[in-house]
């Protein structure tokens, strides 16, 4: 039987590693009002997988973003993006921007039209593509985040969330290999961020490499592959997201709790309501497990 | 907004934009070649009964659109009929008498009518993409696009800080207000240099190279939008011949 790998590749019933689409090697930037920005960061993002980069404010997750696209060149160290150092020529560029997508935090200081359809169409025609390819483009990404329906609307109409989704589909619409989202779900309520969540599945499903920001440690431990750790501008520790609970020191050192469901379990398992072998990473998942010991 | 809220909601939204401009350039170009008085005043009335009734404005919105220019036409004609004489203290009336300010308010009417038959149809994103079909500088195209997204982007945050400052007594007196005024502008102009900066970041990481390239909407009505143009531009031009 055919076997696909969470890469997209054929890999022939062998489970090995996927390549590292991304990486940060001791990458150093300070701003230059001497504002610290990235110490020494080493980051490894893998293809096909779910990231989430946390840490707190100020503890440089959007200037790793800015390096990871080009748009800031390290000042030591050394940025690779398909195992091969980032080209910081116009074409090499060029060819970055249009495989790494890059959302920013506040919708608006994305969106140059007051027209969605005409925002989402920026990035493409960059890219050069005639005027056909670009409209099926527009209209898969805005299908693939849910706002076919707002195509002709004026982007000061939309709310908060709709505007992220705009922004998502902006950089979508550039067929990327990895979407990098600073804080997606800030400002967002509980049913737009899990609207957005349900677009972030279906892009995974597509084989898109997801890294994100955010703050909301039970978040990133439900939904990542691989979970981050950034502090005072320094990579602190990298591990994948079921070896949480082993690397609570990391986490304070980033200033960051347990995620809540892991305390409710070890509570659970210390009263022997659950047994010791499982470990649900959701609220949903441990209910399941609770549910099963009782049948 | 009046303007915008009228072109995207009137029943002529979906029409091509160079049908109507074209019946407004039309529309323009009779009324100030009108030398009859009665047929610019006609062309204005065929010209604001298209909007109203044939694009759906509610009239007392193209009134209130209308209303500021209009008191701007009425001063001008003033001042063009009558002069003071600032020695005597007397009013001078135009010796032709009302007949040239007559013409000039009426080709000034049938213009505004016009102009507002564009801009009350035709929403500014469909007038950009017209303006660019036109080959219009990339620069002003540009500058329109960003002014006009950042409008409301503005607008928002000079309400949020004005609330802000609101609600903390800064207007609660006039020297607080002109206080809060004044912090208010340096406020939004960091912002204004910041939100540009961003801007130009969020370009570069789509692959902007300092062109703003948009997908053109398209109008599936085009042909027969022009059709119905030139038929109404026949109409406004076949007025100035029967009343030269």
């Amino acid at each position: 039987m055919r076997r696909v790998d969470a890469c997209g590749n054929e890999n022939g019933g062998v489970d090995a590693p996927c390549p590292a689409l991304l990486e940060f090697e001791n990458v150093s930037f300070t701003y230059p009002d001497g504002q610290p920005g990235l110490d020494k960061c080493s980051l490894t993002i893998r293809e096909g997988s779910r990231n989430a980069l946390i840490g707190a404010n100020g503890a440089g997750k959007t200037t790793l973003f800015l390096h990871a696209n080009g748009l800031f060149r390290p000042q030591a160290g050394m940025v690779r993006y398909a195992a091969h150092p980032i080209d910081y020529s116009r074409a090499g560029l060029r060819r970055l921007r249009g495989e790494v997508g890059l959302v920013f935090q506040n919708p608006d200081q994305q969106l140059f039209s007051a027209n969605v359809r005409e925002d989402v169409s920026f990035g493409p025609l960059n890219l050069g593509l005639d005027q056909k390819t670009v409209r099926e483009r527009v209209d898969a990404a805005l299908d693939a985040v849910r706002m076919s329906g707002f195509a002709d609307r004026l982007a000061h109409t939309l709310s908060f969330g709709q505007k992220k989704r705009v922004c998502i589909a902006g950089v979508l619409a550039m067929r990327p290999r990895l979407l990098i989202l600073d804080e997606p779900m800030a400002g967002l309520d509980h049913a737009m961020r899990k609207e957005l969540l349900s677009v972030f599945d279906s892009l995974y499903g597509q084989g898109i490499t997801l890294l994100l920001a955010t703050h909301d440690i039970d978040f990133a431990f439900r939904w990542a592959d691989r979970i981050h750790l950034m502090a005072a501008g320094r990579c602190v520790a990298a591990f994948d997201a079921e070896n949480l609970a082993d690397n609570a020191e990391a986490l304070e050192e980033a200033a960051l709790p347990l995620p809540d469901i892991i305390g409710l379990r070890r509570h659970l398992v210390g009263t022997r309501a659950l047994d010791d072998s499982r470990a649900p990473r959701s609220v949903p998942e441990l209910l399941d497990l609770l549910m099963q010991r009782s049948i | 907004m009046l303007i915008d809220l009228c072109a995207y909601s009137n029943r002529w939204r979906a029409a091509d934009p160079a049908a109507k401009g074209l019946f407004a350039l039309s529309g323009l170009v009779s009324a100030f070649a009108a030398g009859n008085p009665l047929a610019a005043a006609g062309i204005g009335a065929i010209v604001s009964g298209m909007t109203v009734w044939g694009a759906g404005i509610p009239f007392s919105r193209f009134f209130r659109a209308a209303l500021a220019p209009l008191c701007f036409f009425l001063l001008g004609a003033l001042s063009l009929a009558c002069s003071v004489d600032y020695r005597t203290g007397d009013f001078i009336w135009l010796p032709g008498g009302w007949t040239p300010v007559g013409r000039l308010a009426a080709r000034s009417c049938g213009a505004l009518a016009s102009l507002l038959f564009f801009a009350l149809t035709t929403p500014m994103t469909d007038q950009i993409a017209l303006f660019r079909r036109l080959r219009l500088p990339e620069t002003l195209i540009e500058i329109m696009v960003l002014c006009y997204r950042m409008l409301f982007v503005f607008s928002e945050a000079l309400r949020d800080i004005h609330t802000a400052q609101d609600s903390r007594l800064g207007y609660a007196s006039p020297s607080l207000a002109l206080r809060s005024t004044g912090n208010l502008a340096a406020v939004l102009v960091v912002q204004v240099w910041q939100r540009a900066r961003a801007l130009h970041l969020g370009a570069l990481s789509r692959n902007g190279d300092g062109v703003l390239r948009f997908l053109g909407p398209v109008f599936a009505n085009a042909r027969r939008d022009m059709v119905f143009a030139f038929a109404g531009s026949a109409l406004l031009f076949a007025l100035l011949a029967v009343m030269p």
